[in-house]
């Protein structure tokens, strides 16, 4: 009787734990499809008393969401997309060319990166990227974007590159594989892992980014979805329902992204914080 | 697996062409809409092209203007909708021209995105803009705005505005920015929760008070407030300096001649201050946006709020405010007792407008021309009176197609009146401003006292006058 | 057969690209922020050397302290709150068999959102008339309580959430450590008859404290680096109640357009960062490494 009460104890303050991380999430879902702000304040944990779609379709027009939806996916996937492929010429460059001394400075050089804190650099940003001529494009974000994944990138791809045994390319050279080709075709798949990882780390932070993205564009139709949806807060500050909805546009598509990447999202994530 | 992987490198090049594609365009103000837009599934309805473009015989050049704008949301709707009728005759008037609205919210434009813009020198063509030492006046001073008054001068509009409304778009008699229209501000109230406990017109301070107190025992917010952004309810706290310090008080912060600590300007955040305590606004105002003020009004939540005339325009039955249509008010504040001002003054503001980036080509110059002509003309000015309840800025001839009741009221309020006085948020410096704004906040949380909070407005206006006469 | 990996052409090819944006988005910034902070810039007029005025000013602004009592009080929830019950709920879930993988999943499912997003959903949550919390308080019949428009609850509620975004991040971060521990060792005490608690306790415990600083060490960063939540709920007020450094920092540069006592702040939070890592580094890392041998 003992054992199988203790064995409960855990689950019943994980299920407290889990209800608390579902509980907004439904609370916003049915608010979602409520008429209108009396609905949400009088019934708040009931089901809409009719489902109001209409909210989704006013949404969807009004707050430009799948312009956001389009800017954040094109912009968090080329920055996070480059930053690999700089990262991975770079380490391969430091780790398997024969240009130790050089390299050695790189790779400390880079490092320096890992050690200030991203939003230090703000302000100093803005004003370059004012300075460029780019503010209120997505030059301003797509530079900044893979720019910021550089330093951890770097140094992840570099540490997994190191271990990859140097009797490969040898080889490689003997048949007088040209080096473009060697990185290509040897080192970058045998790398995959480690990219996964970056891309996902990088992908996500662009995806999510909302201090540049809110500053560094106000064209409405350049606005990415963090920002965007800020910005349709603000101007439909009152309308409950209807912001509900675009909380709702703006988290689904990641949780379904979630539902089949997990395992690879969990990884890439934790792996990507601990060896920063 | 390698075949995955370069096929995903050549989809991130051909993406970063693509980017590449957009960034090349954007920077060229004089090019076509730009990939970026044209690819996004939908583009507003105002961005469709006019229909005289395709009908023009001749080839001409296709350009854009940049024109930034404040009018988003439901609430301003009225004034949106008559934006987009200039913008079309303006298209209209100009072969080529394709106006390209950005919509940005009021405060993020004034105090974010302007000013950065202004910093790099490329404001948008024409843009929103507040009169003013803080806004126009700085940036006309640092060659940032174009000067109106040639074309002012050839579209014969010069006489046509109100005496003194152009004052906050000037420096030395040259004018920088057109206001588009003006306010006064406020006490709107409802005037069924007025009836259903006796309460007479808050009219007279006693009456007004009586108000409050009865409004509050019957557990209903006097003042509907929503003092998130600060600006809110420093209208309040300006309409009190103007009758307690006098209507010449606002106007002397930059000269010096009156000062922020001075017993006057803390005795009316006193009053401000007595206000809170006495629990006549909203509570958690700190939280509350401008919006939640007018939803909380509107729902009978609270008997009155002090807001701008511009609000009339929500009570009409096809605005956000219809469910109070025709029990709505709108008196001046009635004479504080002991106030050193003028009890009859109000206050009048022709702080906000259009201004125009001194970086013209020819073409762009003839699209800001036709802009101010379509803009500032009678008619428009007429429909923004009739259908937002802005105050003119120019001089109509006819105002006798003026039926709502609120915007009757307005007037009646400002032909009652024996003086104006400004806000001094288009009087004082921005840093000064904004300081009044952080302040207030603290006076609302009682964090700081009115004393407190006179000081230390003083203290930053002090060290701004300094750097003003360097 | 060596010249393929000495090319130099080809070597610079592959660094330069990473280099030059780098340096561009790093390195230049952070000299110009050195620079503009010992600069009077507003961003329209001249820039004049005023020394270390602006960090002088820096500490004399009773605003911009406040926002550094603001960070603090975030590191202390975040280490003292925060992580012990992030130890606490890993135990839990490495001590169940069932439902593991999803209380995995759910836990960590916050975290891959955005900061933005979050803030919008639960300032919904915080709302006074319509919000989920004051509901419940309503049917108690409680008065509503104005969790971000009143001073005394308003960082506590940003904290709240803040949490409720990071902690199964971390939780996964533990647990991870936690189930690589060799089975055999936790049997034998199990056989010895430890309890789970004790095993926990002075099994467990011990073996994943490099993990656990590591836990701590991203805390302390994290809350020097909260903003987006804070701009997004609040905007730091009501009147500074939730101003952090670098919120206080944004809104000097960006809308007072104080570019270089903005620049001035940013170089004081960078100094923070180094100060508070190396601290913990030499204080509590170096001690428990030696304490081993």
């Amino acid at each position: 009787m003992a054992i199988p009460l203790r064995r409960t104890i855990p689950h019943l303050f994980m299920i407290a734990y889990v209800i608390i991380i579902l509980v907004p999430f439904i609370f916003i879902l049915f608010s979602s499809f409520k008429a209108n702000n009396t609905e949400i304040a009088t019934h708040p944990f009931g089901l809409p008393k009719s489902w109001e779609f209409g909210n989704y379709k006013e949404a969807w027009v009004k707050a430009k969401i799948n312009v956001y939806f389009f800017n954040s996916f094109y912009l968090a996937f080329t920055a996070a997309a480059t930053g690999v492929l700089f990262s991975a010429a770079t380490a391969f460059a430091i780790t398997r060319m024969k240009f130790k001394r050089t390299s050695g400075w790189i790779y400390q050089f880079v490092l320096i990166g890992m050690l200030i804190p991203g939003n230090v650099l703000f302000i100093a940003q803005y004003l370059l990227v004012q300075k460029l001529g780019i503010l209120d494009t997505h030059w301003s974000l797509f530079l900044p974007y893979t720019a910021g994944a550089l330093p951890f990138s770097v140094l992840l791809v570099s540490a997994f590159m190191k271990s990859i045994p140097h009797e490969l390319e040898e080889a490689a050279v003997v048949d007088g594989m040209n080096v473009f080709r060697m990185f290509f075709q040897i080192i970058l798949p045998l790398t995959v892992p480690a990219l996964v990882t970056v891309f996902i780390v990088n992908f996500l932070g662009n995806w999510n980014e909302y201090l540049l993205s809110f500053f560094f564009i106000s064209k409405d139709a350049l606005r990415t979805l963090p920002s965007g949806m800020v910005q349709f807060r603000d101007a439909f500050q009152t309308n409950y329902a209807l912001v509900c909805t675009g909380i709702v546009f703006s988290v689904v598509p990641v949780l379904v992204m979630y539902a089949f990447l997990q395992r690879k999202i969990i990884e890439g994530l934790t792996a990507g914080s601990v060896k920063g | 697996m390698q075949k995955k992987l370069v096929s995903v490198l050549a989809l991130s090049v051909a993406m970063s062409a693509f980017l590449a594609a957009c960034g090349s365009n954007e920077n060229n103000n004089t090019a076509s809409p730009s990939p970026s837009e044209s690819a996004s599934p939908s583009p507003s309805p105002s961005e469709s092209a006019p229909a005289s473009e395709s009908t023009a015989p001749e080839k001409v050049e296709n350009f854009t203007v940049s024109l930034r704008h404040i009018q988003i949301g439901d609430a301003q709707k009225f004034r949106k909708a008559i934006l987009d009728d200039v913008v079309t005759k303006t298209e209209a008037d100009v072969p080529g021209l394709k106006i390209e609205l950005d919509g940005v919210e009021d405060s993020v434009n004034r105090f974010t995105k302007l000013p950065a813009e202004m910093a790099a020198g490329n404001p948008p063509k024409i843009f929103d803009v507040f009169g003013g030492s803080g806004d126009t006046q700085k940036y006309a001073g640092a060659g940032r705005m174009l000067d109106l008054t040639p074309i002012l001068d050839e579209l014969g509009l010069k006489d046509k505005f109100l005496s003194g409304v152009l004052e906050p778009f000037s420096v030395d008699g040259k004018v920088y920015g057109l206001p588009i229209g003006g306010n006064t501000e406020g006490i709107f109230y409802n005037t069924e929760l007025f009836a259903k406990y006796n309460l007479n017109p808050p009219t007279t301070w006693d009456d007004l008070i009586k108000a409050a107190d009865t409004l509050k025992q019957n557990g209903i917010t006097p003042f509907a407030v929503g003092s998130k952004g600060a600006w809110v309810p420093n209208m309040l706290v300006n309409t009190f300096i103007g009758r307690i310090a006098g209507e010449g008080t606002n106007a002397g912060f930059i000269t010096g001649a009156s000062q922020w600590n001075s017993p006057d300007v803390v005795a009316a955040y006193q009053l401000f201050a007595d206000w809170e305590k006495a629990g006549y606004f909203t509570k958690g105002e700190l939280g509350k946006e401008y919006g939640d003020m007018l939803n909380d009004f509107v729902a009978g939540k609270a008997g009155m709020m002090f807001d701008g005339s511009w609000r009339s325009s929500a009570f009409k039955n096809d605005a956000v405010g219809a469910e109070i249509a025709g029990k709505v008010a709108f008196v001046n504040l009635p004479a504080v007792p002991n106030g050193k001002g003028d009890q009859s003054s109000v206050n009048a503001n022709y702080g906000e407008g259009y201004g125009f980036s001194s970086d013209l080509n020819d073409n762009e110059l003839k699209a800001v021309k036709a802009f101010i002509k379509n803009m500032y003309s009678e008619e428009m000015q007429l429909r923004g009176l009739l259908e937002d309840g802005v105050l003119p800025s120019m001089k109509l001839t006819d105002v006798s197609q003026v039926t709502d009741p609120i915007v009757k009221q307005v007037l009646d309020v400002l032909n009652g009146a024996t003086a104006s006085f400004p806000h001094f948020d288009s009087v004082v410096q921005s840093k000064v401003y904004t300081e009044t704004e952080t302040q207030l906040q603290k006076l609302i949380a009682g964090k700081a006292t009115a004393q407190e909070v006179g000081t230390a407005i003083q203290k930053v206006q002090d060290a701004e006058n300094a750097a003003a006469a360097k | 057969m060596r010249t393929t990996l000495r090319n130099p052409y080809v070597y610079l090819l592959f660094v330069v690209p990473t280099i030059a944006l780098y340096f561009l988005f790093f390195i230049y910034p952070m000299l110009t922020s050195v620079f503009y902070g010992f600069t009077n810039w507003n961003g329209l007029d001249t820039k004049d050397f005023i020394g270390f005025d602006n960090f002088v000013n820096a500490f004399k602004d009773e605003d911009f302290r406040n926002s550094i009592w603001n960070n603090l009080y975030i590191l202390l929830f975040s280490c003292c709150v925060q992580v012990p019950l992030i130890i606490v709920f890993s135990l839990l879930i490495s001590s169940v068999k069932r439902f593991q993988g999803f209380y995995k999943t759910t836990v960590f499912m916050p975290s891959i959102l955005s900061t933005s997003v979050i803030g919008i959903l639960w300032g919904y949550i915080y709302d006074p008339d319509v919000g989920l919390i004051n509901n419940i308080l309503k049917t108690f019949g409680l008065d509503p309580i104005y969790f971000l428009a009143d001073t005394k609850w308003a960082l506590l509620s940003i904290l709240i959430t803040n949490a409720w975004q990071w902690m199964g991040f971390y939780i996964v971060l533990i647990l991870a450590a936690i189930l690589g521990i060799p089975k055999d060792i936790d049997e034998a005490a199990m056989i010895d008859g430890a309890t789970g608690v004790q095993r926990a306790w002075y099994l467990t415990v011990p073996l994943i404290k490099p993990i656990i600083n590591v836990v701590i060490m991203l805390s302390i960063a994290g809350a020097l680096r909260v903003v987006d939540i804070v701009l997004v709920m609040t905007e730091g007020g009501p009147a500074g109640a939730t101003d952090v450094m670098a919120s206080y920092m944004v809104n000097k540069a960006i809308k007072y357009g104080d570019y270089g006592y903005g620049t001035a702040l940013s170089i004081i939070i960078f100094i923070f960062a180094l100060v508070l890592t190396a601290l913990y580094q030499t204080l509590v890392v170096r001690r428990q490494e030696k304490v081993e041998y």
